[in-house]
């Protein structure tokens, strides 16, 4: 496939989503319906691939350009996941010193508590994924005790996890 | 706050990109305590970014790591905290999209993504509690636990987007100003 179509298709769903897999339904009809360049399995294959890695839900479109152009391709989704990001630059640049007015500081606070109620809010539907049995429970309990009483490095409780999972799957 | 070596930039958001599962609101969540920890951001930098990121389209957590970086370095801490985020993430992604396209599966890979995502549930909880807990001193704990549990009732319950929690938390915050 053209790189240069395939980064314009790529960077139109991510410039009219706003959320990691709200641009799926404009990719799969870009590129399973319309140019047949992909087929739905392949589809699956790269949702489920960013669902196992790590990172944004986004990164799919890394595996969609992968699976249809190969490295080129991967590197071109890579380019057109990114793309959308710069836009806030202009934002902030507009906020500026209009930040630090006393109601703009209020507000700004009011939004980073709002931020505490929406990491709950999706902690809530991916704990009832991720909680499968006694193991699982542990982690998420020890993770939430070393994170917010301890000033341990998040690294040490990530790879942690990941030792008890690896772990978990050879014994 | 702390300046941060460019250097220091690029190994934060490269090892967050590589070892945080579930998607962006667990990398937001690390990314905040670990600002916290290092001293890089104050409290009101990181609730713009938060809330501009929402309003940016495409992959919410990117602009959120472009403002971020933007912040503590300009435009070349913005680039260096998208690119450090993606590229070692994008390059494990088309690993496992080669091998599970090959086997349909990969069940030591999905054994430790499990486990993560059991850790990001905890990460996320914790950070929640700990930014709370870090801005409500002095006694002023009332408005901090009300905006957040009303944001997560909101969020949670009542199903709207986290663009309209967002703008309900600017009403508030623009009509509930703390002495």
């Amino acid at each position: 496939m053209n790189l240069v179509v395939l980064y314009l298709l790529l960077v139109k769903a991510t410039l009219t989503s706003f959320s990691g897999l709200a641009s799926l339904p404009v990719v799969r009809t870009d590129f399973v319906v319309r140019r047949h360049v992909l087929t739905d399995r392949q589809l699956n294959t790269a949702v489920a691939a960013s669902r196992i890695g790590p990172g944004p839900l986004g990164i799919y479109v890394v595996s969609v350009g992968y699976l249809a152009a190969g490295a080129p391709g991967a590197c071109v989704g890579w380019l057109a996941m990114i793309t959308p990001a710069f836009l806030i630059i202009p934002m902030l640049q507009f906020l500026g010193a209009r930040a630090e007015h006393r109601r703009a500081r209020a507000v700004a606070r009011a939004v980073l508590f709002a931020g505490a109620g929406l990491m709950l809010s999706a902690a809530a539907p991916m704990a009832r994924d991720a909680i499968t049995g006694p193991l699982s429970l542990a982690i998420v309990a020890a993770s939430l005790i070393l994170i917010a009483i301890t000033r341990l490095d998040s690294l040490w409780v990530m790879l942690g996890a990941a030792v008890v999972g690896m772990l978990s799957f050879l014994f | 706050m702390a300046q941060p070596r460019l250097s220091g930039v690029i190994g934060l958001f490269s090892r967050v990109g590589v070892t945080v599962f579930g998607g962006g609101d667990p990398t937001i969540a690390i990314l905040q305590r670990e600002f916290y920890r290092r001293d890089w951001l104050s409290p009101e930098k990181f609730a713009i970014a938060f809330g501009l990121a929402r309003l940016t389209p495409g992959t919410n957590v990117l602009a959120f790591c472009a403002a971020t970086g933007w912040y503590v370095l300009g435009f070349l801490g913005a680039l260096a905290a998208v690119l450090a985020i993606t590229i070692p993430a994008s390059v494990l992604v088309v690993w496992l999209t080669r091998a599970y396209d090959l086997t349909g599966h990969y069940p030591l890979a999905q054994s430790i993504a499990n486990a993560l995502l059991a850790a990001a549930v905890g990460t996320m909880v914790g950070a929640a509690l700990l930014l709370v807990r870090t801005q409500s001193s002095r006694g002023r704990w009332l408005r901090p636990i009300v905006i957040a549990l009303g944001a997560f009732v909101l969020a949670y319950f009542a199903k709207l987007s986290p663009l309209q929690v967002i703008g309900a938390a600017v009403v508030v915050g623009f009509f509930w100003v703390e002495e």
